[in-house]
């Protein structure tokens, strides 16, 4: 059964990142990359890693907003 | 516990988070007003697609702070994980949250403590496993946020009305 | 089974929705869909009193990160009006 969700997050996950990469808009772009996040996530949980799961998600979204601070100044 | 009661369960489940969280977040007013700027911002965008205001400012809300939706849930993990305390813990992570999200925190404390206790009730009562309410829960919020947002604010403007 | 089926399904639903959505504000309510079936998902696959914990510190930070992308998108989009 695990394997079957773990092919559904790879799937989340390759389409974050060729969104990410594809999109033209910056702020699209951010959104994708937190899709991509939400793709790899259980990957850590799976293997048994709570502990590296718990730093990644506070460490993710502070990187989100210092890239924000550069983002800023892009013309939209 | 064959397929079809499991179902059923998960129907009920469904039904009985909806109007919890619903509930909770019609009670502590937060379809009044766009608490932080990016939630006033999504609420003005629905209602540009057609929505209502106070439903889109809820929905705003909803996304940009953990309130009673994100409790509920996290109380059903809570009590799926470590029984009644993982539940009461998970309201103290709930409420930790609203503090780092600038938001006074008390829709989402409340909904996690009441969806405890009304988690815990129906396993007690009626039989119901608690993985059942966090798949209750992915329901609801698919309802309000992922099917239509014109529609859904529209939902929820007409609760909103019967409030004030 | 059936409870990892329906989160594993609206998970992949709010990420095509995601993709499908033109609109930048109106992409985060699918993203907080998206987060609300992993969170889920990750006290599911992973049974363990830890599993609170990373479950909530998951979703506030995914919140967090919603939130500052509305805000200053919103901002922004002001600055440009002017």
């Amino acid at each position: 059964m695990t394997d079957i969700l773990l092919m559904v997050f790879a799937a989340i996950a390759i389409l974050g990142a060729a969104a990410t990469a594809i999109q033209k808009n910056p702020y699209d772009k951010l959104i994708s990359l937190g899709m991509l996040f939400a793709g790899v996530i259980p990957f850590v949980v799976a293997g048994g890693y709570l502990d590296v799961a718990i730093s990644l998600a506070l460490i993710v979204p502070i990187t989100t907003i210092i890239l924000l601070q550069a983002v800023w100044r892009c013309r939209l | 516990m064959d397929m079809l009661t499991e179902m059923v369960h998960i129907i009920v489940a469904f039904a009985v988070a909806w109007i919890l969280f619903i509930a909770t977040d019609i009670i502590f007013r937060l379809p009044e007003k766009g608490g932080v700027s990016g939630a006033k911002a999504i609420g003005e965008e629905i209602e540009k697609a057609g929505g209502n205001i106070n439903g889109g400012y809820m929905m705003g809300n909803i996304v940009s702070s953990p309130d009673a939706s994100a409790g509920t849930l996290l109380a059903a993990c809570g009590v799926f994980i470590a029984g009644i305390w993982g539940g009461l813990f998970a309201a103290v992570l709930v409420y930790i949250g609203n503090r780092i999200c600038h938001d006074k925190g008390y829709a989402g404390t409340t909904g996690a403590v009441i969806a405890t206790f009304v988690i815990y009730a129906f396993i007690t009562y009626a039989g119901f496993a608690p993985e059942q309410f966090i798949a209750g829960m992915i329901l609801a919020i698919l309802t309000i946020q992922g099917i239509s947002h014109k529609y859904a604010s529209k939902v929820l403007g007409k609760l909103w009305r019967l409030r004030a | 089974m059936i409870v990892e089926s329906i989160c594993a399904i609206v998970a992949l639903y709010a990420s095509i929705r995601i993709l499908a959505e033109k609109n930048t504000l109106r992409k985060l309510p699918f993203l907080n869909v998206l987060n609300f079936a992993i969170t889920g998902l990750i006290a599911l696959i992973l049974p363990h009193p830890m599993g609170i914990a990373a479950a909530a510190a998951y979703f506030v930070g995914s919140t967090l990160e919603s939130n500052a992308i509305a805000s200053t998108f919103a901002k922004q989009s002001e600055v440009a009006d002017d």
